[in-house]
Order: C-alpha cells, then sequence, then structure tokens
C-alpha cells in the first residue's frame, strides 16, 4: 500500500472509531445491557443478577420447606394484609403440600417407572416440614446473597424483613434490613410499611414515629402512581392501601384530637 | 485366581501411587478451604447461627471435586499407555487385555474412593468444628456417593477409549452434571415438547447415566432420615448393573483397537 493509502486508511479508521463513540455514547442510557448497580457484581453479570437475585430468594423458600423445592414460592408471596400470616398461611400452605407429595408418591407407584420411583424416594422426603422460630436463621444466607446480587429485589428485602420480624422475632435485626434496604431503594414504599409494622409491634408505644413511617409509604405509593400512570404495579396500590389502613388504625387508637372532644 | 488377585493389587497401588503423587487432590483441598473459611466468618445481616449453607456448599464442593477426581483418574487409565507405548510391555506379562482392563479399573475406582474419603473426613471435620452432630444419613450418603464415583471412573474409561481426551471429559462432565442437577426433571421437559423431541428426550432418560439417584445432599443437611432399604440397594444394583454394560463396552472398544 502506498504512502497516500495509509493515509486515507488512518483517516477511515479514526472516523469510523469517532462515529462509533459518538453512537455509543449518545444510546448507552438507553442500551438495555447497562444496568443500574455499581461493583464487580454489576458489572460481570449486568442483568443476570437479577434472575441469580430471584434463584437465591428460590433457594431460601426450599429451605423454608426443608429443602423441597417448591415452585409457589411461599415466603416471597407474604402479603402485607394478611392479618393471620403466621398462623393461617402456615397452615394452608402445609395441608396443600401434602397433598402434592402424597400425589407425588401416589403416581410414581401407578406408572411403573422405577427411575422416578427411586428419584421420589431418594430426593423426597416422607413429611412435609417447615423451618420455623430460630431455625429461620438458616434462610437468612440465602436471602442475604439474593440481595447483594441485586439491591433492587425488593421481594427479597421484604422476605428477610418477614423472617427477622415475624419468624426470629428480631425486632433490632428487623429495623436493620429494612434500614439497608432503604439505602438501597431510597422511599420505596413496602420497605417504609415494613419499618413502620415494625414499631408499630414493637410494643414501646412509639405510635407517632409508626404513623410517620406509614406517612411517608403512602406519599411515596402516591409519587410512583403519578409516575407510572396507567402502568401502575399493583404491590404499589395494595401496599398504599396496607400503609393507609394503618394509618387510620393509630388514628383510632389515639383517639379523637383534642378540639373534636370540646 | 490368585494371579489375578497379585496383578490387580499391583495395578490398584500404581493407580494410589499416581493420584497422590499428582497432587491434584491436594490443590483441591485447598481451593476449597478457599471458597469455605471466608463463607464459614460471614454473618449475614448480623444474624450468627445459620449454618446449613456451610454444610450444603462443602458438600456441593465435595460432589464437584469427586467428580473432577474420578474423570480424571478413568481418563488416564489407557490413553498414556498408549502414547508412551508402555501398553506393549503390560500385554507381554502376559495378561489379557481384558484383565487389564478391569485392573486398571479397580486400580482408578480405589485410588478415586481414597480420594473422597479424604474429603468426606474433612467434611464431618468441619461439621464438628462447628458444634454440629454426626449425621444418622452419612454412612448411607457416603456409600451412595463411592457408587457414584464408580460409575463415574468407568463412563470415563469408556470415553477415553472412544475419542480424544478433552472430548471425553467435556462429555463426560456435561452428561454426568446434566443428569445430576436435571435428571431428575426429563419426564416434565419431554411433556411439552413435539412427539420426536419428546421422544428422544425419553430415550436419553432411560438410558443415560442417573447420577441423581446417588445425590443425598438434601437429606443430610435438612435431616430428612434414611433412604428405604430397598431404595438403597436398588440404586447400588443400577450403579453395578451400568459399571458392568460400560466395563464391557469398553472391553470390545478395547479389543479392536490396533495397538
Amino acid at each position: 500500500m502506498s504512502a497516500a493509502g495509509r493515509v486515507f486508511a488512518a483517516l477511515g479508521g479514526i472516523a469510523l472509531a469517532w462515529c462509533l463513540a459518538g453512537l455509543c455514547g449518545r444510546d448507552i442510557g438507553r442500551m438495555p445491557q447497562v444496568v443500574r448497580g455499581e461493583g464487580a457484581l454489576a458489572v460481570a453479570f449486568g442483568d443476570a443478577r437479577e434472575t441469580i437475585s430471584r434463584a437465591f430468594v428460590g433457594k431460601a423458600d426450599s429451605y423454608f420447606h426443608g429443602g423441597i423445592d417448591m415452585d409457589c414460592g411461599h415466603l416471597g408471596h407474604h402479603r402485607h394484609d394478611e392479618h393471620c400470616e403466621d398462623e393461617c398461611h402456615e397452615h394452608d400452605h402445609g395441608h396443600a403440600h401434602g397433598h402434592d407429595h402424597e400425589a407425588e408418591h401416589e403416581t410414581a407407584n401407578e406408572s411403573l417407572d422405577l427411575w422416578r420411583w427411586i428419584n421420589v424416594h431418594v430426593c423426597a422426603p416422607q413429611e412435609h416440614r417447615h423451618l420455623d422460630g430460630e431455625k429461620s436463621v438458616e434462610l437468612m444466607p440465602w436471602l442475604w446473597a439474593s440481595v447483594k446480587a441485586n439491591p433492587h429485589n425488593i421481594e427479597a428485602w421484604t422476605t428477610t424483613w418477614y423472617i427477622a420480624n415475624n419468624m426470629l422475632k428480631d425486632k433490632e435485626l428487623a429495623l436493620r434490613v429494612v434500614a439497608e434496604g432503604l439505602e438501597k431503594n431510597p422511599d420505596n414504599p413496602e420497605l417504609l410499611i415494613c419499618r413502620g409494622r415494625t414499631i408499630y409491634d414493637r410494643g414501646h408505644g412509639d405510635l407517632a414515629a409508626a404513623h410517620a413511617a406509614f406517612v411517608a409509604a403512602v406519599a411515596s405509593a402516591d409519587g410512583m402512581l403519578q409516575r407510572g400512570g396507567d402502568e401502575t404495579d399493583e404491590r404499589i396500590l395494595r401496599a398504599r392501601d396496607f400503609a393507609q389502613a394503618y394509618i387510620d388504625e393509630i388514628a383510632k387508637k389515639r383517639g379523637p384530637p383534642p378540639d373534636a372532644k370540646e | 485366581m490368585k494371579l489375578f488377585a497379585r496383578q490387580t493389587c499391583a495395578l490398584v497401588k500404581l493407580s494410589f501411587i499416581e493420584l497422590w503423587r499428582r497432587n491434584d487432590v491436594f490443590a483441591l483441598v485447598l481451593l476449597g478451604l478457599a471458597l469455605m473459611v471466608p463463607l464459614s466468618m460471614a454473618t449475614p445481616f448480623g444474624a450468627a447461627g445459620a449454618s446449613r449453607y456451610l454444610d450444603e456448599m462443602a458438600l456441593l464442593l465435595v460432589w464437584g471435586f469427586s467428580l473432577f477426581v474420578a474423570l480424571g483418574a478413568g481418563q488416564r487409565l489407557f490413553p498414556p499407555e498408549f502414547e508412551s507405548r508402555t501398553i506393549y510391555p503390560l500385554l507381554a506379562k502376559p495378561i489379557s487385555r481384558g484383565r487389564l482392563l478391569v485392573g486398571k479399573y479397580i486400580g482408578a475406582v480405589a485410588a478415586s474412593w481414597s480420594a473422597l474419603a479424604f474429603f468426606y473426613v474433612l467434611f464431618v471435620a468441619s461439621v464438628l468444628l462447628r458444634g454440629g452432630a454426626f449425621s444418622a444419613e452419612l454412612p448411607q450418603a457416603v456409600v451412595l456417593h463411592f457408587a457414584f464415583v464408580a460409575l463415574a471412573v468407568a463412563v470415563s474409561l469408556l470415553g477415553s477409549l472412544l475419542v480424544t481426551a478433552s472430548a471425553n471429559l467435556s462429555l463426560s462432565a456435561i452428561v454426568l452434571v446434566g443428569m445430576f442437577f436435571f435428571g431428575r426433571r426429563i419426564p416434565e421437559y419431554a411433556e411439552g415438547l413435539n412427539p420426536a423431541l419428546a421422544w428422544i428426550l425419553k430415550g436419553i432418560y432411560a438410558v443415560a447415566p442417573h447420577a441423581e439417584f446417588f445425590d443425598m445432599r438434601q437429606r443430610l443437611i435438612h435431616g430428612w432420615g434414611a433412604v428405604d432399604g430397598i431404595v438403597f440397594v436398588t440404586v447400588l444394583v443400577y450403579a453395578a448393573v451400568y459399571v458392568s454394560v460400560l466395563l464391557l463396552l469398553a472391553s470390545l472398544a478395547l479389543g479392536r483397537k490396533r495397538l
């Protein structure tokens, strides 16, 4: 190649690089693979972190069921509006799964599939058990891994809070979890409700602090609903209703304001 | 018979020396320690007392390492003998090809079992150090794991006589790991597919080595109790039959090989 050819080739290369850089720079904010987050995990896994995070929640769910893989996601499906969540929910759930296992055993016997028969007897326990009380601490490492993989997995944060608050009965731990979650997801209404509930249930009579948390949750949910327009998440609507219910409950406990009494 | 026992003993001794001289096992133990020590120090959200996740990770590492050792041991039985032409003096002893195959297989299995026993000793020691108790299901789990290792060595041995080393290790690992994690669900996957693909999957389900039969990790971790005696024996018989078929095929492959 002649000297002039080399110069043209070099200029063409520079021009191409400049165009590509311009295109990437302009569109980088819209590229689907560019995910929020910092650190080595974000760089290495990108959006896959969300899937990994969900898998860890699934693992915690499996631990809750004594090592059985469940697709129904028991822990992830606890709802704020379940007032009898400890008793009713677990009872119903355990009952349903008990039948599932019996059915599995029956199917294995009926179909005369030797491989399935072996699998059912090696990989499935004879009875369905749930982790409860202090043993629930076994779920924490998987949930911790889940929120480390994706700090914006609100389901993982609220599940962790639920275990700390309702199963381990450790209010300090529950508040620590919520504080950490709010640090990563400022003003998230579901996490604010979790904080309010822990303070409300703590029994210290700190109704003002609980009230403030629920009011903040309602305000945050309203903001999200306004921003979301028609595409509002049902979870946010539910969270808003739930926070409002607590605000009304607190108002009832406090009684009518002094002006009203007069 | 006495001669066969003596020859087998010599081959077993050779396999032991080769495995432990290579220092693979120690490298794996160091790798395991590098992963497990930081994990054992973690206190997620400041909540101490969780230990099952450590057992799970440790057992997963034991399974992974044992597969690595078993596949390597099976792969190294014949190809190096062909390459360095030491197969000729071995067969000139005189010793038949079938006897050589069985002797070498037993040696590789024994060496892999010794490595597995070492891993389990470390696992039990780590459980006891953390204040855990010796699990009643452990003896059964170890025996089934030993059977799995025997199966993995046989798979690798057969592959080493049919394809190149890298292809054999990759294919054997894919088949065994795939079956270990997904073998149980193959019938479910087949249900949603078109008939031709479903038949292929069902064929794989019927003949592929069911590594998942030997996996008692969840029983150990969550304390489910021991497996039924009949099921336990059935799995061992399955392993014995599968290994016998693989050795028969390997013997045919070795018999037809031009040396």
